[in-house]
């Protein structure tokens, strides 16, 4: 985690937890598991991928990422810097 | 077909004993490999060898794909596994009695799916390599072979190459999900399948609204407690081998929504369909409504798979759109701010779930789309709750066997997160949890529990085994002929 960029990590908890989990009260870090724990389900998951694309300015492709990948926030980027590709 | 339990037993035990005193792991995995196919063909040399040409081209495929992780080949391994499945599954449909002759080999349907997932999980860059011995093995292992659950390869390999561990805890925690599987298997899918087999079968009409609910309702419960009952038997006798298969079944029926209970049911295909099909596809466009096109797309698909039949395809779209109208319903509860207390919410959601769940049975088990549809017309007309033609015997018991798996299933949750309370108390270490006069009676509970579920092999087992006996007495005495059904899952 340390060279991602801190801001661009907040983005996506925000995102999670405003607009997936949508629970009050409920907050998660980096480490929280979201697919292993069901606090997101498989059409979350697609949301969170696409703004994964937002947030790092990169074309991730879904082909090649399982939800393993994206389990916990910490895990997504270093899914999109595995396989993501600069946006053209 | 019939599983020949007793030589399936058999095998498992001359392995034991044999590889178990195996040095070397080639020796040890060419031996499960030798059994596996030994065991396999009992039911036809020519399966054995289209199962052999599979594992061969997945993984002349596999290793093409692992020099060149690009789509090209990605597509021929997909057109190739399509392809094979396509001609012995579902052409004879299409052929009628022309292609009476071409014969599905056992299980391909599940094995196809892994030598596909192996594929994707290389494209994927998944850290996998493993040698044509072991791959040939993680596509014919033999406690999987038939009905599943769905192996992926990046779960069994490592397990492949360990030397299995002698332990008490795989015996008996093997021997305790076999014996639960066929609790669920010879006892209570037995008791449910003359019923539902009457009323599915043996009614050519006059189905009361209420009659269909209540099939579909016991439908649900014995394709539960059948394949449920089996996937428990296999895990089990993997374990006994030191193997983990992953479940397939978490109490699906405590669902509280349709897109909950596809994480609970059949889980091995469910997730391959989400992890292979769903996501990939949903995250390739923007469009609003194409997420909720792919749903609809992955369960027709997913209906598919089971045969090339009306029935399924219509199972698999009725619970597509039940997905959809999940994430509206959710979407528009949002908008209009509606709210319910807690308890109550998850309640009336949980029972909607259950029941349209139920409802969609009724087309998995007819076997003609106009009894289905004949069936339905029923549940939406008023006047055809005055009928019932489905004996009352039948209802009592459908109605036990369901309310005793909903008050068994969250007297078990419950007492599961006592446990876990406790443990976790125990692990802080708090005095008053864990000493001889606790405050609290959750933890005392918890703590008993625990006590009896790290000594499980003590009581349960025998528990089982008894209730199971008494209980195959009782049918016995019922019916003087046992027929037992034979697994529903090896169908497909």
């Amino acid at each position: 985690m340390e060279d991602v960029n801190q801001n661009q990590v907040d983005q996506i908890i925000d995102y999670v937890v405003r607009e997936v989990i949508r629970r009050p009260g409920v907050s998660i870090a980096a480490d929280s598991p979201l697919v292993s724990s069901g606090l997101i389900d498989s059409l979350a998951l697609v949301n969170i991928l696409q703004k994964l694309e937002d947030v790092t300015h990169m074309r991730i492709p879904a082909g090649k990422v399982q939800p393993k990948d994206m389990d916990t926030v910490a895990l997504m980027f270093g899914t999109a810097k595995r396989v993501g590709k600069p946006r053209r | 077909m019939a599983l020949n339990m007793l030589g399936m037993l058999a095998v498992v035990l001359f392995l034991w004993a044999v590889a178990w005193n195996l040095p070397g792991v080639r020796a040890r995995q060419g031996l499960l490999l030798f059994a596996c196919y030994f065991f396999y063909v009992n039911w036809g040399l020519g399966f054995l060898s289209i199962l052999i040409a599979s594992s061969l081209l997945n993984f002349a495929i596999g290793s093409l794909l692992r020099r060149r992780p690009t789509a090209g080949p990605l597509w021929l391994g997909v057109a190739v596994n399509v392809l094979l499945l396509g001609f012995f599954k579902y052409l004879p449909p299409l052929l009628h009695d022309r292609a009476s002759y071409i014969l599905m080999p056992v299980g391909m349907s599940f094995w196809t799916f892994q030598g596909l997932s192996y594929l994707f999980d290389i494209y994927r860059d998944e850290d996998i390599d493993p040698s044509l011995l072991e791959f040939s093995l993680y596509m014919a292992f033999w406690p999987t072979v038939f009905s599943g659950p769905v192996c992926r390869m990046p779960e069994m390999l490592p397990q492949f190459r360990e030397k299995p561990s002698f332990s008490a805890t795989n015996i008996s925690a093997g021997a305790l999900l076999m014996i639960q599987g066929l609790f669920m298997k010879f006892v209570l899918a037995q008791l449910l399948a003359p019923g539902v087999t009457a009323g599915f079968d043996q009614l050519k009409s006059g189905w009361g609204g209420a009659d269909v609910w209540l099939l579909g309702i016991a439908f649900g419960f014995l394709l539960f407690f059948d394949f449920a009952g089996y996937s428990l038997m296999v895990i089990g006798v993997a374990r006994l081998f030191g193997i983990q298969v992953a479940q397939n079944f978490d109490r699906p029926f405590l669902s509280t929504t349709p897109s909950k209970f596809w994480t609970r049911w059949h889980m091995s295909l469910s997730f391959w369909i989400r992890d292979y099909l769903f996501v990939p596809l949903a995250a390739a466009r923007r469009n609003a409504w194409w997420p909720y096109a792919t749903f609809v797309f992955s369960m027709t698909l997913f209906g598919l798979w089971h045969a090339a039949k009306w029935t399924f395809i219509l199972w698999g779209l009725y619970h597509g759109l039940l997905l959809v109208g999940h994430r509206l319903g959710q979407q528009a509860k949002r908008r209009l701010q509606i709210t319910a207390p807690p308890y109550l919410g998850v309640f009336l959601s949980g029972a909607a779930t259950f029941l349209l769940v139920s409802l969609g049975w009724v087309f998995f088990r007819a076997n003609e789309l106009t009894k289905a549809l004949s069936m339905l017309s029923a549940v939406v007309s008023p006047g055809a709750y005055l009928r019932f033609a489905l004996p009352r015997d039948f209802y009592v018991l459908t109605i036990a066997i369901g309310l005793t798996y909903f008050v068994f299933s969250a007297t078990r949750s419950l007492l599961v997160s006592w446990r876990t309370r406790y443990t976790e108390a125990l692990s802080c270490g708090a005095p008053s949890a864990v000493g001889p006069r606790p405050k609290d009676l959750t933890l005392t509970t918890g703590g008993v529990i625990d006590f009896f579920a790290v000594r499980l092999w003590w009581w349960f087992a025998p528990a089982v085994a008894i209730l199971t006996a008494f209980a195959g007495l009782a049918i016995y005495k019922q019916s003087a002929v046992i027929t037992v059904t034979p697994f529903i899952y090896t169908l497909f």
